[in-house]
């Protein structure tokens, strides 16, 4: 009773607090989350020393090289955008084709001329690339994106040249805004206030998993959580719709790849419904590879000190059931049973539990909950509501338990625009859907600490100890 | 006689108050009262409600965040609430609850009757019962004691829900495709349910629409937000088709649709009748949010009232200057807010920890 009561003074005591401050609300969040606007050139071409009176304004493709020498320009104008523009990032996409690789993706510079022809300039009739340096790309491989920040140059609405030369013999071939889906970009933010990447924090040597789900899409709020996993160290682990909006190859090359995907080496993944928009999540298996389990499963385990860690494919009907008897369910009995290690965690996609207002609790998973509990496991972590939202220990019912229980997390904060909550669930502990970020787990021999790391600006966070069982 | 909140066995176990993660009340409600009399049952419902209200008032003044005195209600405020004058219907964390409008941070009771959207009006109150993972939805039509009258069985995830001030007609949107009006892609269902004859629209998008004087037919209709007129035949909404969000004027009987004005979402039609307040896009653009307006539906001028945060609701008003709304904080806890609908003063705190908000026996 007393825990009741102190309940209620502590939330009355905010709603009275809020009578006369502008609080924070979902809609403030939504704001921020969705201001994202992405341009493409209004004119691109490059020229070449060696046909000075050659125009390829019209080309598919764009070069720098510095054997013959080649410059590329690209002229974007930015208009409709209101509010105080926050970042601003270039993104050019390397050509599919042989050759297009190179140590050198070129140096980006601001161009005072902003008028220039896209089919007039030539080697021998061309702007001067005279501004400030804006940024390089070191060694670029073929069919990727790569970005440049550009929030120097690109302050709010306006007419904007960039040029491009590069100091390597072995040039590089990007495509042009006539070739379609992966011409240049120009991806503005608004509206969030944009601080330095807090530097990591060194720790005990004790593994770290760290990660989120509901992760990359055309937004900027993937490429705040990469820069958070930037400074953490250890495995990564996502939750599912990793690649927004159908997990297809595409998806992961345009959206994962450029933020996510820079520690793709040390990511144990798992798929959520997105990446079943694309027939057998085949977009999600071929780029993640081995690391993903085996292909057309989704399902596998691995340890890290004295944890086992447990991947789950949460999208059932594409699996042949998560029932008792189920292959899932089978295996995943099996595996436990042969761990050895005292503490296990276990990660998917749709959450048993959530207060979230999209996505109802996913009754589904409840033998693999079952079966983890059986197991004396730890913790549980999901996404798909986007959100974080935090539990207290559970049995599989959803009853406070604090002998056994399972502690649920979900950390759909990845990057995708945030969900509203609905009613509060029974246990739920910790809320908040205005700050993207990532949950890091240390795991140490017989305990772990959590800890939710916001993106750069934001204030939200959340931490805790707890012994494993 | 609309007095009675709820059953009393039903009361005895809900506080007064929200509390985050509290799902309020279980299953006891028995439904009879066992041999009391009503008069016996009013008033240990107003007993068990003055009672839980003193203990969460003790508690307020305890609280060490410098929150205001509020004064120990006596008996007489607490009740207040059952006594007949207005009250406000809501949601307490998914759990149909009142206070009443004269006092409406005071006491709370608070129902076992779980809803994800409710409205109430003259003896109606309708629920749209929360969503299974699959989509299946249900209206409950319940009556001022908290009984099923009706159940619909619906397909969608409860969004907008409205009863015609006289208690008779009612009125509901559900998602069935997408998450969220934000989101990208979504589709909508609206219907209408005339409690007194049992006639049902299943989907406004079915009628007959005409689009700036012009019969209109398209694949991409989306229908939500109906709030009623007096007559209980004639209403508005917003039709969504080929990227305009229009305000049109329904009529249930001859089944057509006809558009007032543009960028109009959600509408909520003003006591008098005159005007209609809404949520309007940010520079045409949902992504931005929306800023809570009232189009004037004669001169068709729109004024922006001065709550600057995004609303995403259907308001609703509490008399002809003045209109509600929920708003969600960033942990999940909603509020309802108030603001002046000419555009002046500020928005202020309402009723905390409520969302879905209605007027029940507004007396306007």
């Amino acid at each position: 009773m007393l825990r009741r009561k102190a309940a209620i003074a502590t939330f009355l005591a905010a709603a009275s607090v809020a009578a006369g401050t502008v609080v924070a609300v979902l809609g403030d969040a939504t704001v921020a989350s969705a201001a994202t606007a992405t341009f493409t050139p209004v004119a691109d071409t490059y020229v070449d020393n060696s046909v000075t009176t050659t125009n390829y304004g019209t080309s598919a493709q764009l070069g720098v090289d510095n054997s013959p020498v080649k410059r590329m320009f690209l002229r974007f104008t930015v208009s409709g955008v209101t509010g105080t523009v926050t970042g601003a990032k270039l993104r050019v996409h390397t050509d599919d084709v042989s050759g297009a690789e190179s140590p050198s993706g070129g140096t980006y510079k601001a161009m005072s001329n902003t008028t220039w022809s896209e089919t007039g300039v030539t080697w021998a009739d061309q702007p001067a690339i005279d501004g400030a340096t804006l940024g390089s790309v070191g060694s670029v491989v073929r069919n990727a994106w790569y970005e440049v920040d550009v929030t120097s140059y690109v302050k709010g609405n306006g007419t904007f040249s960039i040029g491009v030369t590069s100091s390597s013999s072995d040039g590089a071939d990007f495509d042009s805004r006539e070739s379609g889906s992966t011409a240049p970009q120009l991806v503005i933010t608004t509206g969030t206030t944009s601080t330095p990447t807090p530097t990591p924090t060194p720790t005990s040597g004790d593994p770290v998993l760290v990660g989120a789900g509901d992760i990359a899409n055309s937004g900027s709020g993937d490429t705040a959580t990469a820069a958070l996993l930037d400074g953490i160290p250890g495995t990564v682990f996502t939750a599912g719709d990793d690649a927004y909006d159908n997990g297809s190859t595409a998806d992961f090359n345009n959206y994962y790849a450029p933020t996510w995907g820079r520690h793709k080496a040390r990511t144990r993944p798992v798929a959520g419904n997105h990446e079943y928009n694309t027939s057998g999540a085949s977009g999600y298996f071929g780029y993640f590879g081995s690391s993903a389990g085996e292909p057309g499963k989704g399902y596998y385990s691995y340890n890290l000190g004295n944890w086992h860690i447990v991947a789950l494919n949460s999208n059932c009907s594409s699996i042949g059931g998560c029932n008792a008897g189920s292959a899932q369910e089978q295996w995943l009995r099996s595996d436990l049973a042969a761990n050895t290690r005292p503490c296990t965690l276990a990660i998917w996609h749709h959450p048993r539990f959530t207060s979230g207002s999209n996505h109802a609790p996913t009754t589904s998973v409840g033998p693999l909950v079952q079966a983890l509990y059986d197991n004396n496991a730890e913790v549980i972590v999901t996404g798909h509501n986007h959100q974080y939202e935090r539990f207290a220990p559970m049995n599989p019912s959803g009853q406070l338990d604090n002998t056994r229980g399972i502690r649920h997390f979900v950390v759909g904060t990845g990057g995708a625009g945030m969900y509203n909550f609905g009613t509060i669930q029974p246990n739920s502990e910790v809320r908040n859907n205005n700050t993207f970020g990532v949950l890091k787990f240390t795991l140490h021999s017989n305990s772990y600490t959590w800890q939710f790391v916001p993106q750069s600006g934001k204030t939200f966070t959340d931490g805790g100890t707890n012994s494993c069982h | 006689m609309s007095d009675v909140m709820n059953d009393p066995s039903g009361s005895s176990e809900t506080g007064p108050s929200s509390v985050p993660g509290d799902t309020g009340g279980g299953s006891g409600v028995s439904g009879s009262g066992g041999g009391l009399s009503l008069r016996a049952r009013v008033s240990i419902a107003f007993a068990a409600a003055v009672l839980l209200a003193v203990v969460g008032v003790v508690y307020i003044l305890r609280a060490p965040t410098g929150s205001p005195a509020i004064a120990e209600p006596n008996a007489a405020d607490a009740g207040t609430i059952s006594a007949g004058g207005p009250r406000l219907r809501m949601l307490d964390n998914g759990m149909v609850a009142a206070v009443s409008l004269g006092d409406p941070r005071g006491p709370r009771i608070v129902t076992s009757q779980r809803c994800d959207r409710a409205y109430a009006a003259a003896g109606t109150v309708a629920c749209l019962r929360p969503a299974s993972a699959l989509g299946a939805t249900r209206l409950a039509v319940l009556d001022d004691d908290m009984r099923e009258r009706r159940s619909i069985r619906l397909t969608g995830f409860p969004n907008r829900l409205r009863v015609s001030d006289s208690g008779r007609m009612i009125a509901w949107t559900l998602f069935v495709s997408g998450d969220s009006y934000a989101g990208g892609e979504f589709s909508t269902r609206a219907g209408i349910l005339d409690t007194r004859t049992g006639r049902m629209a299943s989907s406004v998008e079915e009628f007959a629409a005409v689009v700036d004087g012009r019969p209109y037919r398209a694949a991409d209709v989306n229908v939500w937000g109906v709030t009623f007129t007096r007559d209980d035949n004639r209403f508005y909404a917003t039709m969504a088709t080929a990227g305009h969000r229009y305000l049109v004027e329904g009529d249930f009987a001859a089944r057509t649709l006809k558009t007032v004005a543009d960028g109009v979402e959600c509408p909520s039609l003003s006591p008098d009748g005159t005007r209609v307040a809404f949520k309007a896009a940010i520079d045409g653009d949902p992504a931005q949010g929306w800023r809570l307006s009232v189009l004037d539906l004669a001169g068709k001028k729109v004024v922006a009232t001065a709550e600057s945060r995004s609303v995403d609701d259907q308001a609703i008003w509490l008399d002809d200057r003045t209109v509600a709304y929920g708003l969600q904080r960033s942990d999940g806890v909603n509020d309802v807010w108030a603001v002046p609908a000419d555009g002046s003063g500020g928005p202020r705190l309402l009723v905390p920890g409520a969302n879905s908000p209605s007027v029940e026996d507004p007396g306007f």
